[in-house]
């Protein structure tokens, strides 16, 4: 398990030894191919996202009827969809909306996710067992079937798919901030805590958080992976985000009906979606290395 | 000049380059008169096979190929054509019609058939007890009387002059008299239903006794059931199957130039359209329907929706494929974007106007969609779009409710049902709650007068009005593909796909 004492976030703000901390870490991360790799092209991908309009050749949804369906050349490097529009452009563009979308999903459903999981985890009693055995039902449907029960009602948009993201990974971050929380919160420096008569809200936040801080960083790093995973397939399935958004999932899904035209319509957002999501699952393996994490239950 | 521009004449056939070499080398051996070999056609699996019930293609396609219809229509002339009437009367008033029944056909098992047969059939169909869909199509019949054995007398109870269209409806397929299963394929048609595995295949052999000289061309025609248009034209590609019918524009695009096989487009007169509600706002101001037009750019749509196959539309129901009726010089205003923003402000939406625009989520709904929301945005209307599946989208009448909507209406035979089912002011499917008096007396004069002059000129009023004030706007009409092995001749695609006759179809 983590050790609470090697991470003392809470003093990072007293300078020189936290700017090394960071290079010692980083170095750490980046020791092995693997997790090098899958931390440059995430960070690649980040920059995409965010530089991605000022680099894109060509507007989001502009139609040149003349260029329709071409293949990968130099005026477009990605090639041109069946609607006239240039894939590099749109896969670029794509970047950002996914970014916005599981990475917000992931920090709201990583915010909502470790209050409940600390809480929960801290108090017992029946709040733990009625917040777990409802987060158990929630779990007991595999997250695809949860978020199209959820869509059918809410109806297909953007907001509607980072809501399905929260929803569906909260209880899974709950349940990995509970169990640390459990195994912290009888050692003996929080018994100490408890008896200097520090408050509830003290103990959970500056004595059992820092604890949770390793496991909390991998499991987000796994959540975004999968909340892009998730929002893709919605896009796939055309319950998602609507047309004409430059989701990699919805590109995929058009250009399904003209593959045999153009296969590279679909091959590049496809492509896209794979490997990023790898990227984002080898720095989460770096990350459990360095924080020598073990989510196994 | 690219190929399929060529494509807005009322008919052209695709042929693969190789092919026309082929044809121009060497010319073809005369058709044999017994018909020999086997035709595999790939198609849908079949849900109903009751004549009456019938509705999608390969449903059709088998009725066609194991029973026969009254009257037909041509393919090329879209003009009614004998099948088992062999000739027709037509009374001076229009009401009474006398048709005369070829002699000696048989059905399957043998009975002769005679005009009881012809009357049973059309009882059957429009017994308002039994709710076929034909009921209401056959309302205006008063009485079907067996005239003489080979004679039968249709009257009706006001002159419709589209009621040789009407008896060759999809579902009028003769059977015969007292027929107590009517899924028990004893037709009179050119083929005879041999073995029929739901989950795989219908085997038909020939019908010896024929009527038709030399018909049908085949011995035996296997249709095997596929469930995906791909797997269909992997199939066609592969050798395991002769022919294709309607497939995607996609997969169509493939077949070209590739060697053995012959792909046919045709134009139709299905479309998709764009209407906004009439009855209140902002559509109520007809300046916006008006800007919605100039600010569309057809031809743009017609090469990215449709990839230049079909024809390009003028906001009427009544396409190109209606020779005497379409008129070609009514044309809608060019694109003018300035234009369409100018109109808007005079509306009162000088900063823009915000709607949700409505699409199922079939065929080339949703491209014409995102190709809209580009070119409109041009002249300040901000659409977003809302794709749906079809049973959401026209699920308890939602369809007919939305302000922007965009529906696909399949292809008839004649164009009277697209304006009384659609435009006219009590429509059952109104969908743009459109009331214009002028368009109602028009629409009530083509339907009913039996003066063709008279009808041609009210068609022409009519695509002018729709043109200039219509709710509606058609962006283009549908073209109907198909693909068969070279090997085959005789094959003439029809725009319902399913009423394709398979009994012209040999071995070259």
């Amino acid at each position: 398990m983590a050790q609470p004492a090697k991470i003392q976030l809470r003093t990072g703000s007293a300078a020189p030894p936290g700017g090394q901390r960071f290079f010692a870490f980083l170095r750490s991360l980046l020791r092995r191919p693997t997790h090098a790799f899958g931390t440059g092209v995430f960070v690649l991908f980040l920059l995409l996202a965010v530089f991605g309009p000022m680099l894109a050749p060509y507007g989001v949804n502009q139609q040149i009827v003349a260029e329709a369906r071409q293949a990968p050349s130099a005026a477009h490097w990605f090639g041109t969809d069946r609607l006239g529009r240039d894939v590099f452009s749109r896969v670029l563009l794509g970047a950002a909306d996914i970014f916005a979308l599981a990475g917000l999903g992931t920090l709201l459903a990583v915010t909502i996710g470790t209050s409940l999981g600390l809480l929960s985890g801290y108090r017992g009693g029946w709040f733990d067992e009625l917040l777990m055995r409802f987060f158990d039902s929630l779990l007991a449907l595999p997250a695809l079937l949860l978020a199209l029960l959820l869509l059918g009602t809410l109806g297909p948009s953007q907001s509607s798919v980072l809501l399905v993201i929260v929803v569906v990974y909260i209880p899974i971050v709950a349940r990995v901030v509970r169990s640390v929380v459990l195994s912290v919160k009888t050692r003996a420096y929080i018994e100490a805590a408890r008896v200097q008569g520090e408050s509830s809200a003290r103990i959970l936040f500056r004595e059992i958080l820092p604890a949770v801080l390793p496991a909390l960083a991998v499991e987000a790093a796994l959540r975004f992976s999968y909340a892009i995973f998730l929002a893709s397939s919605l896009g796939y399935l055309g319950v998602g985000v609507q047309p004409p958004s430059p989701d990699w999932g919805l590109m995929v899904f058009e250009a399904r009906g003209t593959v045999s035209q153009t296969p590279w319509a679909l091959y590049f957002p496809a492509a896209a979606i794979s490997l990023l999501v790898i990227s984002v699952n080898l720095m989460a393996d770096g990350l459990k290395r360095v924080f020598q994490v073990n989510l196994e239950p | 000049m690219k190929p399929w521009l060529k494509f807005t004449q009322p008919l052209f056939l695709v042929v693969t380059a190789s092919l026309l070499l082929a044809a121009c080398a060497s010319t073809a051996p005369a058709p044999s008169e017994t018909g020999e070999g086997t035709l595999r056609v790939a198609f849908q699996s079949l849900v109903q096979t009751d004549p009456a019930l019938i509705s999608s293609d390969s449903e059709v396609l088998v009725a066609n190929a194991v029973y026969d219809y009254l009257v037909d229509i041509d393919p090329l002339s879209n003009q009614p054509i004998p099948r088992l009437a062999r000739e027709w009367q037509i009374s001076e008033d229009g009401l009474t019609y006398t048709f005369t029944l070829v002699e000696g056909v048989t059905f399957h098992d043998g009975n002769l058939l005679s005009a009881a047969d012809v009357v049973w059939t059309f009882n059957r169909l429009r017994d308002p007890a039994a709710e076929y869909a034909t009921a209401s199509l056959y309302e205006n019949i008063a009485s079907i009387e067996a005239t003489g054995t080979l004679e039968v007398t249709f009257t009706l109870t006001s002159p419709n002059p589209f009621f040789l269209y009407d008896l060759s409806d999809n579902h009028a397929l003769i059977i015969k008299d007292g027929t107590e299963d009517a899924t028990d394929f004893n037709g009179s048609g050119p083929f005879v239903v041999e073995n029929y595995s739901a989950e795989d295949r219908i085997i038909l052999s020939a019908n010896p006794d024929y009527f038709v000289e030399g018909q049908p061309g085949v011995s035996h025609v296997e249709i095997i059931f596929f469930a995906d248009e791909t797997a269909m034209v992997d199939a066609l590609r592969g050798g395991q199957v002769d022919l294709v019918l309607r497939m995607s524009t996609p997969l169509f695009e493939s077949l070209q130039d590739v060697a053995g096989i012959q792909t046919m487009a045709i134009p139709t007169n299905g479309f998709d359209l764009v209407r906004l509600r009439a009855d209140r706002e902002p559509g109520s101001d007809p300046r916006v329907i008006q800007a919605m037009k100039l600010a569309t750019d057809r031809e743009a749509i017609f090469e990215l929706v449709q990839q230049g196959y079909g024809a390009i539309g003028n906001d009427s129901p009544i396409g190109p494929l209606y020779e005497a009726y379409f008129d070609p010089s009514v044309q809608p205003p060019a694109r003018d974007v300035e234009a369409a923003r100018a109109l808007l402000a005079e509306a009162g939406y000088e900063d823009g106007l915000d709607l949700t625009l409505h699409t199922p989520n079939t065929g080339g709904r949703p491209d014409l969609a995102a190709v809209l929301k580009e070119q409109w945005a041009e002249a300040g209307i901000n659409i977003e779009i809302s794709v749906e599946p079809e049973e959401v989208y026209y699920g308890e009448n939602g369809w007919l409710e939305v302000d922007l909507g965009i529906t696909g209406w399949g292809s008839r035979p004649y164009p009277q049902f697209y304006l009384d089912t659609m435009l006219v002011s009590e429509a059952i499917w109104n969908e743009a709650h459109f009331s214009d008096g002028e368009f109602d007396s028009l629409a009530e004069t083509a339907g009913t007068t039996l003066d063709e002059v008279e009808r041609v000129e009210a068609y022409s009023q009519i695509q002018a009005l729709l043109a200039e004030r219509g709710p509606v706007i058609i962006p283009y009409y549908f073209p109907q593909f198909g693909a068969i092995s070279d090997l085959f001749s005789g094959f003439q695609l029809e725009a319902f796909a399913g009423r394709t006759d398979l009994h012209t179809i040999r071995l070259k």
